[in-house]
This record gives structure tokens, C-alpha cells and sequence, in this order.
């Protein structure tokens, strides 16, 4: 898995590829809680070029989204892959995330 | 007729990717349907990280040793562990409708897998049982 972090106005932009599993989260949720700590009011995470996520992957974007919220941060996703968002629904994140589009759609929300 | 395929991983978090890789060239060798190999893959993934994390808590150099038994009718893996016995109820995962982080794993494998059990007669460790009974949908013709 690789990450790389884009700035847009007060915004951070995860751009993630690869995959997402036990083996990798700890370095995602690094980098999430990293920009958790400067209180960034919105995330938005790039799952264009992601090709697997496990629970670890999940468990890492909700431990995120609930330190994100005690500060009224938002956490959005866009470009989400038919197979993460068929595990998202699965686990019924769908309601509690914000999934969008497109970067466009994202940012302009 | 039976098929029988064998993995030995050491208990490192970074083998799991060679496991997702093995479940799913296995599962196309025997023309499974491609939603399915995705969902084998992943239960497969997290039955193999729920070893590492309560069976071994954590101690990356373990063993586990994986088999895929293909039948004309049934999918079977079995995973195999020298560690703790695993506690059901540390397992059994969460309410799907209370969204916390932790305790999906136990869903994703039981969204694909029929029969989910452990094997009692197994002393030592654990020996996790998991099948899947086939279906002409799960099958690609040709």
C-alpha cells in the first residue's frame, strides 16, 4: 500500500493504492491520525487504486471518522471501487461514511 | 474426485497477502464465479488474521497451514494453528448495526461460508473448518 497526502485549501487528500489489510492499516491509520492531531477539518480519501480492503482497513476508517468527529471534522470518500463499496454496504457504512463520485463531488460539498 | 492444496505461512501480518493470492488462483483453477473468489479471498484473509491476533496474540513467528479441499460439491478450507485456544466469544464479532472499529471479520467470513466450526478432536491449537457448498451458480461453464 502506498499513500500519498495532497493539499486543497484546508483540506488533506489521501490518495491510497494498493491493499488495505492487517499488514498495512497501521500505516494508514498513522497517517490519518497524524492529520487527526492538527485537527484538519475535512479528509478526503482517494480509493481510486485500492484494490482490497479487510476489517482491519474498515476498523481503521472508523476509529478515524469518530476522532474526527469530536471536533466536527469530516472524513469523505470518492472514487470508491465497486468491491470496497460492496464491503462497505455490507457492513452497513454506507450510511455512516460520506461516499462521493467524484473528487469534484467531494470537495464541493 | 478430490483436489487438496496446502499453505504454510509464517504469522506475519505481510504473508496474508500470499494467501489472498493462493485462494484466489486455486478458486480459478476450479472456474469459480469471480464475485465468489472475491469473497473466499477475503474470508479466507480475515480467518487467517484472526489466528494472529487471538491464537497467537501478535507473536509473528508462528505457523499456520492452510488447506484447500475442492470436492465436486463442497469448497473446504481448513486453517490450522499451534497457538491459544480461541475463545468463540472473542470472536463472534459485533452487531453489524453498531459501528465501531473491530469485530467484522467473523461476517465476512460467514457471508460466504456455510458451515463455520471448530474442530473439537484437534488437542493442540485450533483447526478451523470452513465450507462452502457449491452451487451450479458458483460454477462458470465452459
Amino acid at each position: 500500500m502506498d499513500i500519498e497526502i495532497t493539499e486543497r485549501g484546508n483540506s488533506r487528500i489521501l490518495h491510497i493504492s494498493g491493499e488495505i489489510d492487517m499488514y498495512s492499516s497501521p500505516i494508514l491509520r498513522d497517517k490519518i491520525m497524524s492529520l487527526i492531531k492538527k485537527k484538519i477539518p475535512i479528509i478526503l480519501i482517494d480509493l481510486k487504486e485500492v484494490s482490497y480492503m479487510d476489517s482491519s482497513g474498515i476498523a481503521t476508517f472508523v476509529e478515524g471518522l469518530k476522532s474526527l468527529r469530536a471536533y466536527n471534522g469530516r472524513m469523505r470518500f470518492y472514487n470508491m471501487p465497486r468491491e470496497i463499496m460492496e464491503i462497505f454496504r455490507f457492513a452497513r457504512l454506507d450510511k455512516i461514511f460520506e461516499i462521493y463520485k467524484s473528487f469534484e463531488d467531494a470537495i464541493s460539498k | 474426485m478430490v483436489n487438496t492444496v496446502f499453505l504454510k505461512i509464517p504469522s506475519h501480518p505481510k504473508f496474508l497477502s500470499v494467501v489472498r493470492v493462493v485462494t484466489m488462483k486455486v478458486c480459478s483453477l476450479y472456474s469459480f464465479e469471480e464475485r465468489l473468489i472475491e469473497e473466499l479471498k477475503h474470508a479466507v484473509d480475515e480467518a487467517c488474521s484472526n489466528v494472529i491476533k487471538y491464537a497467537y496474540d501478535s507473536d509473528h513467528t508462528k505457523d499456520i497451514v492452510i488447506k484447500y479441499e475442492f470436492t465436486k460439491d463442497r469448497f473446504i478450507v481448513v486453517i490450522e494453528d499451534k497457538g491459544k485456544k480461541s475463545d468463540l466469544s472473542m470472536i463472534k464479532g459485533r452487531s453489524l448495526e453498531n459501528v465501531k472499529p473491530g469485530g467484522l471479520g467473523i461476517h465476512f467470513i460467514k457471508k460466504v461460508f456455510d458451515i463455520y466450526k471448530f474442530d473439537k478432536r484437534k488437542r493442540k491449537g485450533n483447526r478451523l473448518v470452513l465450507i462452502r457448498n457449491l452451487e451450479s451458480k458458483d460454477i462458470l461453464e465452459g
